[in-house]
């Protein structure tokens, strides 16, 4: 076996082993809004995930709550980039708000919060460290890539208010845990 | 004579002696370094083939044409935007001394900026050039400055105005390459190198463009991909493959409002897809301490790991530092892994090209290995 084809066997096989004794991530309907905690273009990731897994799902980097609109999962994936608040012509507070208020009329309309954190360490730590933190905590299953957890910031909280966690090793990865939550 | 004329003549001589001698280390300044096409290159032009009003001047540069015969899409890469980011350069470099097409054609301008080749920036005690080892002995670099030099643009306005968005940038941006495009004819000197590129990406009807920087790892864009909206599903495809190849890139967005850039104007004024890669160069930082060629080639900085332990701030630093190596290398697979994925999406008008030495093979080899001198 090639030694790149026997890494990526490696993490597969490490997170089917991680996926199979993880606590029950539950199961969740479509269609599915993902939208952006921090307005990183992670979430344009997250779409193309999505689009691999054939979901029912919409993506919007500044839904708001007429988004909401027959939606029956929420998929925010938090991380900040100074960048895409610039594209979004908006403060971070800005955003903060934004997604506060899309957090609270999610919870009150009983859509469940699925938080997908793929950005790594890059978008952890100094402004994202806010938005992770609202979205986890807020949340009915978290999917995390592993390199943004190394601190178990993550862990910790999932372990707290008792949330299931997914951890994968790649960005990849994350599409089959995404896509078992739909079927 | 007196004693103090034959002392006035004597500090006379000194001081033209001096004066003569630094005269030419300050012409060497405006010599560009040999670089060395690999075999297949098809031709060779200058910029100024694109717009008359920068030829004879400092911002006048090579273009290189690397033709595969068949017919495909065409890449033009671009090094040495800001010629005080090292990594760039190195990679279009490496790009064009080892480049073999095989379907569509490249274009490379390693040194986009020119006359940003010929000063450094005041008060930062960059070295004027660092080395490279070589079977054939060391070989020599410029470290240059990150805007035109002032010997070419000058005065500073108070406020740079960029056209024709209106947006303000402060004065000193008005040398910077990277916030003049679409640039004009009838502009400054840095107004008229952006027009001429505008010009040559128009006219060669460029697919892919590149241009390579690096960041200071206290910089929030760092091991990014900046990308057009436009170019959204290249740049995620290239940032998964990257991804399997080890290499975490974050993918930006191109913001709308934020006029003057590569990333946004080339792809707003011309049908390219552009593509900004950064990486982490801590000489190129606040907290970088001694600036010297070592910080260029091994970016190992006490104060950076520091900084990242305090938590403080987002830092973009590796424990073992941020070589050269590295850095060159995560341009070469970027470079590569966009061009994967154009293809993917682009069946019908795809561009191949090979000869180029993969990041691990870089990292193991050194660069001196794929330099042709
Ligand atoms: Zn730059």
């Amino acid at each position: 076996m090639k030694k790149q084809s026997f890494k990526i066997f490696s993490f597969i096989a490490i997170s089917a082993i991680l996926f199979s004794f993880s606590p029950e991530m539950g199961k969740y309907e479509q269609p599915i809004l993902i939208t952006s905690a921090g307005q990183s273009a992670d979430v344009k990731l997250v779409k193309l995930l999505a689009k691999k897994q054939e979901l029912n799902a919409e993506t919007k980097l500044m839904a708001d709550l007429s988004d909401l609109e027959g939606i029956k999962t929420l998929i925010i994936v938090p991380g900040f980039s100074s960048k895409g608040l610039g594209a979004a012509g908006i403060s971070q507070q800005d955003e903060m708000t934004r997604v506060e208020t899309l957090v609270k009329a999610a919870n009150e309309k009983n859509i469940p919060i699925v938080m997908m954190h793929i950005g790594g360490n890059a978008r952890r730590g100094g402004q994202s460290d806010g938005f992770c933190r609202l979205i986890a905590e807020n949340c009915k299953a978290m999917i995390v890539v592993a390199q943004g957890n190394e601190d178990d910031f993550f862990t910790r909280i999932s372990e707290e208010k008792g949330i299931p966690m997914e951890s994968v090793e790649k960005i990849s990865f994350a599409a089959e845990p995404m896509g078992k939550l739909f079927k | 004579m007196k004693k103090h004329h034959i002392s006035a003549i004597v500090i006379s001589l000194i001081t033209i002696l001096a004066g003569i001698i630094a005269s030419f280390e300050f012409h060497k300044l405006h010599v560009s370094e040999s670089l060395y096409p690999s075999e297949r290159l098809s031709s060779e032009g200058m910029l100024s083939d694109y717009f008359s009003g920068i030829k004879d001047t400092n911002g006048d540069t090579k273009v290189y044409f690397f033709d595969s015969g068949k017919p495909g899409a065409t890449v033009f890469l671009a090094g040495g935007t800001h010629p005080n980011e090292p990594a760039g350069y190195l990679a279009s470099v490496i790009i064009l001394e080892n480049l073999i097409p095989e379907k569509g054609r490249v274009i490379v301008i390693p040194r986009l900026n020119n006359s940003a080749f010929t000063c450094t920036d005041p008060m930062e005690a960059f070295p004027q050039s660092f080395h490279i080892d070589t079977d054939k002995g060391p070989r020599k670099f410029r470290f240059g400055s990150r805007a035109t030099n002032p010997l070419d643009q000058w005065p500073d306005p108070l406020v740079y105005s960029h056209k024709p968005s209106g947006q303000q940038y402060s004065g000193l941006e008005s040398r910077n390459l990277n916030r003049a495009y679409p640039g004009s004819p009838k502009g400054t000197f840095t107004e008229k190198v952006a027009y001429a590129i505008m010009q040559m990406i128009e006219k060669e009807e460029v697919d892919i463009s590149y241009d390579l920087h690096e960041a200071a790892p206290e910089i929030p864009i760092i091991n990014a991909i900046v990308y057009h909206e436009k170019s959204e599903d290249i740049a995620m495809y290239s940032i998964l493959e990257l991804e399997m190849e080890g290499l975490q890139f974050t993918p930006e967005l191109s913001p709308k409002n934020f006029h003057g850039l590569s990333h946004r104007e080339w792809g707003d004024y011309t049908k390219t897809y552009p593509f900004l890669m950064e990486t982490s160069s801590p000489v190129q930082g606040r907290l970088r301490g001694k600036t010297n060629e070592e910080l260029i080639l091994n970016g190992v900085s006490e104060n950076y790991k520091i900084a990242k332990e305090t938590g403080a701030l987002r830092i973009a630093y590796r424990d073992e530092g941020e070589q050269l190596e590295h850095r060159v290398g995560r341009h070469l697979s970027g470079f590569m892994a966009i061009i994967n994925s154009y293809n993917e999406i682009h069946i019908d008008n795809t561009v191949k090209i090979s000869g180029l030495p993969a990041y691990q093979e870089l990292v193991e080899n050194g660069i001196g290995k794929y330099l042709n001198n």
